[in-house]
């Protein structure tokens, strides 16, 4: 059974039956006074929303056991994302709801982790760092690398963000899935 | 997509900028403080006594000492010796504390002025972040001032429909904080919460037949950053509260801790009359560049050690 100090992101929680990932947490302690966690809790079955808080220490339910397998992200079409199983080539799809965030950092043929709950796909698990190809964004300025000005760019996948003046259109780059920021420059 | 990667030393694009502007706050604090004739004091980070607030979680370190929770204690002791108008910039170490808001180890502002009460403090406080907000290179941010003020009896009438102070329930207060209370206070840029229940009260003055305290938090845009009191002075009141602290450490089944004897000493010398209050600098530095996490504002909080 874990307790509140085991949230964080995308932990998945086990409550009647289905699993529940969280989405968001808040930590909420008045400098005097008893510390709570605040929580917003997605079904990951039926994508339902639900916030509930809980008390430092409190348990919270069993982990879902949710199992990952290694697919090919083949295309989407819709909002209908299809998936391939690398060892049986059995083909999977999901739903731009059940993909999730995920969508902003998937392009054609990239390797992902598909989600399975009691052998069913209900969603993809992303790593927390992936590189990609910025397509569009302003000429880079030279030499400027301390400012911290940053501009906006597109990747590959239709992600929009900011990243610092010197790194190039063509280029790639890691991103942080998880706040889809920019984290550094990578040199291909 | 690469796997093996290490978060541990990437930075924030913008953390020179950061670490820039968090000088310059720091700077403008002394500068407001020096002004004004306080004298910067240092208390220890080792203590041997952490205290024993309910709520409040020391790290140990080492056999014999603690890292310090709050410079709150050894501040007064100086007081009591007729050391006055101090302020200091103090690290504070907190355990079970990590969040968005909250960073194991972290910066506090803390000063006390004799002669002054909590509503003195307030106003102080509002110049002095009226002064920050308009430091160079922060975009000269503007903050109106006098900030609202709104007892804790209004705010729960208007965000959970009850009054705490006259019907006292400690686990409803707090979950309701956590639920209704602290995203109410997202609605307002700067409010002074003021006038605790009684049994929150810590080391401040009871007033109103014993119904609530001298005691203050500034929330800017819902972020608690300060705690305020007008300091409790006599030798009952702190005894009072030491003995309700550790009872309720007890029920809780939390470790209790010594009552610092140096503290004890100062109080039966005479803690002068005096308003004094902490502000979170981590949290303030947080709002004025509008960052949302106080990691962003930390060269190494706990993710990056």
């Amino acid at each position: 059974m874990l307790d509140t100090t085991a949230i964080r992101k995308n932990l998945k929680i086990l409550m009647d039956g289905d699993p529940w990932i969280v989405v968001d947490f808040q930590f909420v302690k008045p400098g005097k006074g008893q510390a709570f966690t605040r929580t917003r809790l997605r079904n990951m079955i039926t994508g339902n929303a639900m916030d509930k808080t809980y008390k430092s220490g409190e348990k919270i339910g069993d982990e879902a056991i949710v199992d990952e397998v290694e697919m090919q992200f083949l295309y989407c079409q819709g909002s209908t994302y299809t998936f391939m199983d690398n060892n049986t080539y059995e083909q999977y799809e999901l739903t731009e709801d059940q993909v999730g965030d995920a969508k902003n950092f998937l392009v054609d043929n990239m390797t992902v982790e598909a989600l399975f709950f009691n052998s069913r796909p209900i969603g993809l698990e992303t790593p927390n760092f992936v590189e990609l190809e910025i397509t569009e964004t302003d000429p880079a300025v030279k030499g400027d690398t301390v400012t911290g000005a940053t501009k906006p760019a597109t990747l590959s996948t239709g992600h929009v963000l900011n990243i610092p003046l010197f790194v190039n259109e063509g280029e790639w780059i890691v991103v942080d899935t998880r706040t889809g920021a920019y984290v550094e420059r990578v040199k291909k | 997509m690469r796997s093996g990667f290490s978060s541990k030393n990437v930075f924030p694009p913008d953390f020179s900028q950061v670490l820039k502007s968090r000088h310059k706050i720091l700077s403008k604090i002394r500068n407001f403080f020096n002004a004004r004739d306080y004298l910067e004091v240092e208390t220890p980070v080792m203590v041997k006594c952490p205290g024993i607030d309910p709520y409040i979680e020391p790290i140990s370190s080492g056999e014999a000492y603690y890292l310090s929770t709050s410079p709150e204690l050894h501040m007064k002791r100086l007081l009591s010796v007729g050391i006055d108008n101090i302020y200091q910039i103090a690290r504070a170490f907190r355990s079970e504390e990590s969040g968005d808001l909250h960073n194991h180890e972290f910066t506090i502002l803390e000063w006390y002025r004799t002669g002054s009460d909590y509503k003195d403090i307030m106003l102080e406080t509002e110049a002095l972040i009226a002064f920050v907000f308009d430091a160079d290179g922060l975009d000269k941010k503007k903050i109106n001032t006098p900030f609202k003020r709104i007892t804790v009896d209004e705010l729960y009438e208007k965000a959970a429909g009850w009054q705490p102070s006259t019907k006292w329930d400690e686990d409803r207060y707090f979950r309701d904080w956590a639920e209704k209370v602290d995203p109410y206070l997202k609605t307002a840029n700067a409010v002074f919460v003021m006038d605790f229940p009684a049994p929150l009260s810590a080391l401040s003055k009871i007033k109103d037949n014993g119904r609530v305290c001298e005691r203050f938090e500034l929330y800017m845009q819902g972020v608690e950053i300060a705690n305020a009191y007008s300091e409790l002075t006599g030798v009952a009141g702190h005894e009072n509260y030491f003995k309700k602290a550790l009872k309720r450490r007890e029920e809780l089944g939390k470790e209790k801790y010594d009552i610092d004897g140096g503290f004890m000493d100062a109080v039966n010398r005479g803690i002068p009359e005096s308003g004094g209050i902490a502000l979170g600098i981590d949290r303030l530095v947080m709002l004025l560049l509008n960052k949302n996490k106080i990691e962003d504002v930390i060269a190494f909080p706990e993710i990056r050690l």
